[in-house]
């Protein structure tokens, strides 16, 4: 309880408290005001950060689902000697930093960059695009990052389901389809919902991979707060910011909780 | 004899003393600087030479930048852990004295502080760092793939001079960079505005936009486009330039006829340093001539002294002489720290 209180509550009462202080000249004064809300509120640029980071997040969350769910269906299934190796292959990506990652991205998605130099060859686009810096750039680069995260949140659930559900789906005359979307799915949706939020809240939070790949004319929230923090000085905004991450983060993710809840009472 | 022998280790011993003392507890100065070819540079031209003269140890943190190491020293109250922030800029010198997080330094401790050129304390308050290094935000370009350019408006409207082949090999840095905003205030400054009036700044980003491909913040992050051929022009600061020129990028550096701003960094103290005594003296050995000349050489900057003899080809491109610091511009960095929220949100409301 002490370590809570001093590790999260403390630290969080400071940053409530900051985010409803008045700066000057990049000085915080003592002075109490809403001006920080209403200066992120007030302006498209950072309605288009909030809501940039929550179509990232969201997208993020969706897209680890539909490329991890088959991934982690195949690895539970296989009966291939080699299920270790490929377990660990999938992981493999984990073995590397995230900023090595997402260069990695870099080199493909920039001007001059691997997917340009295809696409012109193949004559596919006349003249070169810029995929990055984009809003897109950064959900394929966090989509990449965290799928091993969601593909061990779904094998989890998966390896719980009895395989003798299925068989005994199909012998009653249900199709492989019918089986899948009536037997395995609703039985492994806590799983996938599990991968979703973990993705997801992940993808809001992240700086790194947005910073590289969206630069700092595509703003998420999390490069909005390092830049009014640590290169602005602009304590006051960028405190505001984090309790507005902070907060509209817990919204969602007890909603989430909530659905969550429901569906198993379901 | 035994007496003669005693007398002769008693001796030996005395003399040996402070040696000793200094040996087992020996002094440690926590540095902190930046990291990449600075932190080579730095240890090798003025830490070691430093550790050697005062037999003390250093320990050099080459982490952040100047923004960011000031964010520490804000954070932790004037006690971010490090006894130098070696590397501060006018803009954070100011707020540093504002906000009593930096030590007051007179010639008292540092000596050295009465040499410096007159107009140092016009851009940043008296006796607030030692200033080290002297450089400016210079228009850099690609020689293998531009004409040389002659003006900030051939960075500005580079379309003007060398038609469409430039799409897409235009670099544009974020306002939190301090390089950005000097390039902001030459932009300003061709449609007869300034810090007080930047909205010719704002018309011309927005029509150097579509031809800009890359968007950066540190200046450091833009040498990998400068080497991989995708950047073709740009501003950037002339230390950096002459250090990468010199080890073979097909760069030149050019100042243009409007001239250029200067950029002092600052070394300071923070309040709650540790170890102020060996911090004063670091600083007074960073002013020194000797270690200002090496310094220079060594990062193609320019003195923060007069009369630091160099030789005349590498001065050519240096601040050296009255006249040149006098005609340096040296923008208010207290107006600068005011109005750089501002401009930044401009800067990414065009470039978003």
């Amino acid at each position: 309880m002490a370590l809570l209180l001093a590790f999260f509550v403390l630290p969080n009462a400071l940053l409530l408290s900051t985010s409803f202080l008045k700066s000057e000249a990049q000085q915080l004064t003592g002075e109490l005001t809403l001006e920080n809300y209403t200066f992120l509120f007030g302006r498209p640029i950072y309605q288009w950060a909030f809501l940039r980071t929550f179509i990232v997040g969201a997208a993020v969350g969706l897209c680890t689902v539909l490329l991890g769910f088959p991934l982690a269906y195949f690895l539970v299934r296989t009966t291939s000697p080699w299920k270790g190796v490929l377990i660990a292959v999938c992981l493999a990506p984990l073995l590397a930093s995230v900023v090595v990652r997402t260069y990695g991205w870099y080199i493909i998605l920039n001007r001059f960059g691997v997917a340009n130099d295809v696409l012109l060859s193949l004559g596919v686009i006349s003249e070169r695009i810029a995929f990055m810096p984009s809003t897109g750039a950064i959900i394929i680069g966090l989509t990449h990052a965290l799928l091993p995260y969601t593909v061990l949140t779904i094998m989890g659930s998966l390896n719980g389901i009895n395989p003798n559900l299925e068989q005994a789906a199909m012998s009653l005359g249900a199709s492989r389809t019918r089986t899948f979307f009536h037997v395995v799915l609703p039985l492994s949706l806590p799983g996938i919902a599990g991968g979703f939020i973990l993705a997801f809240s992940i993808a809001i939070s992240a700086y790194a991979t947005p910073a590289i790949l969206g630069g700092p004319a595509t703003q998420v929230m999390a490069t909005a707060i390092y830049g009014f923090i640590t290169q602005l000085l602009d304590w006051s905004i960028g405190a505001a910011l984090a309790v507005v991450l902070i907060v509209s983060s817990f919204l969602l993710l007890f909603a989430a909780a909530r659905l969550g809840a429901k569906q198993a009472a379901i | 004899m035994k007496r003669r022998e005693l007398l002769k280790r008693g001796a030996a011993i005395a003399v040996a003393a402070p040696y000793v003392m200094t040996a087992r507890s020996q002094e440690t100065l926590i540095v902190n600087t930046q990291g990449g070819e600075y932190q080579e540079l730095v240890e090798k031209v003025v830490i070691q030479p430093f550790e050697k003269k005062f037999g003390v140890k250093v320990i050099h943190d080459a982490t952040g930048t100047a923004s960011q190491d000031y964010a520490k020293i804000r954070a932790a109250r004037g006690a971010p852990g490090f006894d130098v922030a070696g590397l501060l800029t006018p803009p954070e010198v100011m707020l540093g004295v504002k906000e009593g997080l930096l030590e007051k330094l007179t010639e008292r401790e540092l000596p050295n502080l009465k040499h410096l050129w007159d107009k140092t304390w016009q851009v940043i308050p008296g006796g607030s760092g030692a200033p080290h290094t002297l450089q400016y935000a210079a228009l850099v370009y690609n020689k293998d793939k531009l004409d040389k350019p002659t003006s900030w408006a051939d960075y500005w409207e580079p379309q003007k001079k060398y038609g469409d082949k430039v799409k897409g090999h235009i670099i544009n840095y974020n306002p939190a960079n301090l390089l950005s905003v000097y390039a902001l205030i030459h932009a300003a400054q061709l449609g007869n505005g300034g810090v007080d009036n930047m909205d010719p700044a704002w018309a011309r980003l927005k029509a150097q936009k579509p031809y800009v491909g890359v968007v950066v913040t540190g200046s450091a992050e833009a040498v990998p486009h400068f080497e991989n051929g995708q950047v073709w022009i740009s501003p950037y600061w002339s230390a950096r330039s002459g250090y990468y020129i010199d080890r073979g990028l097909p760069f030149e550096m050019v100042i243009p006829q409007e001239g250029v701003i200067g950029l002092l960094d600052v070394a300071c103290i923070p309040v709650g340093a540790k170890n102020k005594k060996l911090a004063y003296e670091f600083l007074n050995w960073r002013l020194d001539p000797a270690v200002q000349r090496a310094w220079a050489l060594a990062y193609f900057s320019s003195p923060t002294r007069p009369g630091v003899e160099l030789p005349a080809k590498f001065a050519a491109s240096q601040i050296v002489s009255k006249e040149q610091i006098a005609k340096t511009q040296f923008p208010d960095s207290g107006t600068i720290g005011a109005r750089r929220k501002d401009w930044t949100l401009k800067w990414q409301e065009i470039m978003a």
